[in-house]
């Protein structure tokens, strides 16, 4: 499979939030706390990204006691697939503040 | 005054926002929505307050129901009520919506319009085959023929036209709004259009009397029973 398959934001999002294990109510709060609300995951949203996730092996159910808080974690080769797109989105962030920036001059 | 009421669904695949803006008109005037009925949903008297619906279809195993929920419950939306894959959350207003993106909103009609098609084809492929057979073949095989392709095509219609709205709905979700309403009205024009054709090929159809009636009882049936409850919701509304 093309590791270059296009993620959307909100997948980046909480792929982004899964660097560590997380339940999904920790996930959504986290988006959200770390964007000053700007950014906020809607439940189904939420729980159709994570299905997705755990689908694609690009995540894994860390910790399932507690049927309410299932806990997820990024696998290998989700942390593969996530290294990919934060290079990727880092080269538009760049090209967006170089931009702006000869705008300014 | 009974407690308890009941007032009939427009038609999910239809016009799903306009049935969640009724449950919420329906709160405000202290009729909350306490659960699904055939073709419609049951509401229960209480206090006047103003609350936001949503809908989600999706397939739960038992195991995934709490986890699913909590995901809902910790978002500010509380759940109302399921029936199969379908399920009614409710929320203050100001709840930020339980879809957050396009991209998995479009999968929850695809979801929704798959179950449609799935049932619609098979269905609409033995309605084809019973008038099929029913031209090829002669005398009381024929009649039997003739009655179940009559039958299955009163269930075949409004299946076929729900499956056409469901594939609006998802086109619309993708951001193709006039795609979406054409395949809502499509079947409409589809049909006047083949009975149009059909009588001018051959006029003499209209003495076929049961054909003719068949088409009639089937059309009126759904016209019946759309008039009818949209008087009932008038009035007990």
């Amino acid at each position: 499979m093309k590791a270059t398959e296009q993620l959307t934001d909100s997948m980046f999002y909480i792929m982004a939030a899964l660097t560590k294990p997380r339940h999904g109510y920790g996930i959504m709060s986290l988006i959200e706390e770390t964007t000053k609300g700007a950014i906020t995951i809607g439940p189904a949203s939420m729980y159709t990204i994570i299905k997705k996730l755990l689908n694609q092996k690009w995540i894994y159910l860390y910790d399932g006691t507690d049927s309410r808080r299932k806990t997820y974690y990024l696998t290998e080769k989700g942390k593969k697939v996530l290294e990919e797109e934060v290079k990727v989105r880092k080269l538009m962030v760049e090209l967006a503040e170089n931009g702006l920036k000869e705008v300014e001059k | 005054m009974s407690q308890t009421k009941f007032i009939m669904s427009s038609g999910l695949a239809f016009s799903e926002e306009k049935d969640m803006d009724r449950l919420r008109r329906q709160s405000l005037k202290g009729w909350h929505v306490d659960g699904f009925q055939f073709m419609g949903y049951s509401l229960k008297k209480g206090e006047s307050k103003d609350y936001i619906y949503s809908l989600d279809y999706r397939t739960l195993a038992s195991a995934e129901e709490n986890e699913y929920f909590e995901f809902f419950s910790s978002a500010g939306w509380s759940h109302v009520a399921s029936d199969g894959d379908m399920h009614l959350f409710r929320a203050e207003p100001g709840t930020k919506p339980i879809y957050s993106d396009q991209e998995t909103k479009v999968e929850k009609y695809t979801r929704a319009n798959k179950w449609v098609i799935g049932l619609t084809i098979p269905l609409v492929l033995i309605t084809a085959l019973l008038w099929v057979g029913m031209v090829f073949t002669e005398d009381t095989l024929k009649t039997i023929l003739f009655v179940a392709a009559a039958i299955f095509t009163i269930f075949a219609v409004p299946i076929t036209w729900t499956a056409f709205a469901s594939t609006g709905y998802v086109m619309k979700a993708r951001g193709r709004k006039g795609v979406g309403s054409l395949l809502k009205w499509l079947p409409i024009i589809v049909v006047v259009g083949v009975v149009i054709t059909l009588f001018i090929i051959d006029p003499s159809i209209v003495n076929n009397r049961i054909l003719l009636s068949a088409l009639i009882g089937g059309i009126s049936g759904v016209v019946i029973v759309w008039v009818l409850g949209s008087i009932f919701n008038k009035i007990r509304g």
